[in-house]
């Protein structure tokens, strides 16, 4: 249900109960939204869909799946693709000190970068709080986390 | 015998020693030079100069060769070699020494008891039984020389000026000054080689120990290594768990929110509020998951993980910042009270973070409307001392001690009707542990409470 102007939201999660709620969230307020139950499903479906925002699950079964994504759309051949940005959705960031630099023997890991992503909603996030990041990260205000590094101290 | 072939300790240190002797020498021949001179012209003494300035030059000249010897010669020159090179220097020296003595009066001469230089030198340089050697040589040149002279084999070089000339015949003179002279160098070389030979044994403990400390070093940095790989891998086991836990209830605290909210068709009042209530319960359980996570984290964090330099007097700004929104709501006064330099303690920004906002929040959510909070932050010599303080409701007597316990809730707590996972406390007192500090509390029923945290203050010479 493509509303000319809406704009689009690709929700990258393996939970699909977690999914639907997303879904009847946003797409009440006026999003429209597309779904991937994994990285590798998900990069097909930035291809295909080129949608504004990505909401994705950072734990993905493994709990590597989330990163590797992550840092596989920011090298993208496509510079659209490249550059969408990503919001991250975790149930442990808040107040556990979660850094989130993956295994580093991840093939994909880049050593002395954080994870280049623009922004974080712990859950559970209110819809007013899902919203309210989209909005801030679509009109630019998302932290610039791309290209900070972190020092090995 | 004896270190009779050096280790590589000794062999680098008997090196070392053999260029000294070989500096020392050429001041020996100068001092020889300068004796010759000064017995002449000063004391009158006859002297025969020609065979003693070339003796001098004869010792200049090897010294010269040894010298040479000592720069060219490879380092890894081996054991014994070294030790006959030592040997061979004293042997010759010890021949020169007899050679200046027979030229300048023989036993009239005082400087005859220089032939304890020798010894010392070589109980520096040589084993126990190489210096008895050496002592025994001295001694044979010693009285071979004397007896020729006093037996007139060969010629005595009489020191015109000095002493009277029959001495060197009179065997009462010579028997006593060789016996004096024998007794002397032998009881020389046996304590000199013994504080030698405890010297070398202290040496070698130290060698031993260095090398002791330093493997154990690099055991504890592997143990530690090892240590922080657990602890990466236990950690991440407890997000995972922590993960699994929360991530389906709070989906289940969406999905009752969602109907809730009326987005899946109008909702009957009652049920919309039972759906509230059974979201708030989610919520309870999501807020003790996340607690016990960090507890376990933090009462198990080595120390040394994550420690950094922080700035405590910033940090309770910032806090303070963050709920001044809460404060105002709740109709409490919050007031902060600490230096405007930076306040250093060593230790982790996140977990001093979470220990502030614990005691914020208890603070704020425990204190009546038109009440007060105060935070202040005070620097002693070698502590720095954190208050946070209330007008609230106090904890009940006798219940002091029992407030930092997992799980528990003063009871005047429960029957405020503020919810509480009873874990805040204990992981409060869980980070001032981990951070080295001590933690107390004072309180009135009805009156308040103040909790004192004592940190110990960074040492900013080594962070």
């Amino acid at each position: 249900m493509a509303e000319t102007g809406a704009k689009k939201v690709l929700v990258i999660e393996d939970d699909p109960d977690a999914v639907d709620t997303l879904k009847i969230v946003l797409e009440d307020e006026g999003y429209s939204v597309s779904s991937a139950r994994s990285a590798e499903e998900g990069l097909k479906r930035v291809h295909a869909d080129r949608p504004d925002v990505i909401l994705l699950d950072i734990m993905m079964p493994s709990g590597t799946e989330g990163f590797h994504f992550v840092w596989q759309l920011r090298k993208d051949e496509d510079e659209k693709c490249r550059n969408i940005p990503i919001i991250v959705l975790t149930a442990i960031h808040d107040k556990t000190w979660v850094k989130f630099y993956p295994d580093k023997s991840d093939p994909v890991y880049q050593s002395d970068e954080y994870l280049p992503v623009q922004g974080f909603l712990d859950k559970p996030a209110s819809s007013q709080q899902i919203v309210g990041e989209i909005e801030k990260v679509l009109s630019g205000q998302g932290t610039p986390f791309r290209g900070e590094k972190r020092s090995e101290a | 015998m004896e270190h009779a072939v050096p280790s590589n300790v000794d062999l680098e240190e008997l090196r070392d020693r053999i260029s000294w002797l070989i500096r020392l020498r050429w001041w020996a021949i100068l001092g020889v030079l300068v004796t010759i001179w000064v017995g002449r012209r000063m004391f009158g003494v006859e002297l025969q100069r020609s065979p003693l300035f070339l003796i001098a030059g004869i010792l200049a000249a090897y010294n010269l060769v040894f010298w040479v010897i000592g720069k060219w010669v490879p380092r890894a020159t081996r054991g014994p070699a070294v030790s006959y090179f030592a040997n061979l220097q004293i042997v010759l020296d010890l021949i020169a020494l007899t050679a200046l003595l027979h030229f300048a009066g023989g036993i009239e001469n005082p400087f005859i008891c220089y032939y304890v230089f020798h010894i010392v030198i070589a109980s520096i340089l040589l084993s126990r039984v190489a210096t008895y050697l050496q002592v025994t040589f001295a001694m044979a040149l010693l009285v071979t020389m004397v007896t020729l002279e006093a037996v007139g084999a060969i010629p005595h070089y009489h020191l015109r000026g000095f002493l009277d000339e029959t001495l060197y015949r009179s065997s009462v003179y010579v028997f006593g000054g060789l016996f004096a002279i024998g007794t002397m160098l032998y009881f020389t070389a046996f304590m000199a080689t013994s504080i030698t030979s405890r010297l070398r044994r202290r040496e070698a403990e130290i060698v031993h120990l260095s090398t002791a400390l330093r493997e154990h070093a690099e055991d504890l940095s592997r143990a530690y290594d090892a240590l922080r790989q657990l602890e990466g891998a236990r950690s991440d086991y407890l997000h995972r768990v922590a993960h699994h836990i929360r991530s389906p209830l709070a989906t289940l605290e969406r999905m009752l929110a969602v109907v809730s909210e009326g987005r899946t068709g109008r909702l009957p009042d009652r049920s919309k509020e039972m759906l509230d209530r059974a979201r708030t319960r989610v919520r309870d359980v999501l807020d003790l998951a996340r607690d016990l996570l960090v507890l376990s984290r933090t009462r198990e964090a080595l120390p040394l993980a994550e420690r950094k330099i922080v700035d405590l007097a910033a940090l309770v700004r910032d806090v303070a910042s963050e709920f001044r929104h809460q404060a105002s709501s709740a109709a409490v006064s919050l007031a902060v009270s600490c230096p405007d330099r930076a306040v250093q303690v060593v230790g982790d920004p996140d977990s001093l973070t979470e220990l502030l906002e614990n005691l914020a929040s208890n603070a704020i959510k425990y204190t009546p409307a038109g009440g007060d909070v105060r935070i202040s932050l005070e620097t002693r010599r070698h502590q720095t001392e954190l208050c946070v303080s209330d007008s609230g409701i106090g904890i009940p007597p006798g219940e002091e001690e029992r407030i930092f316990d997992e799980f528990y809730r003063a009871t005047n707590a429960q029957e405020s009707g503020k919810d509480g996972t009873g874990l805040g406390l204990s992981i409060v007192k869980a980070i001032v542990e981990t951070h080295g500090g001590e933690i107390s509390v004072e309180s009135e029923l009805g009156e308040g409470t103040s909790f004192r945290i004592l940190l110990p203050s960074s040492d900013h010479r080594r962070p």
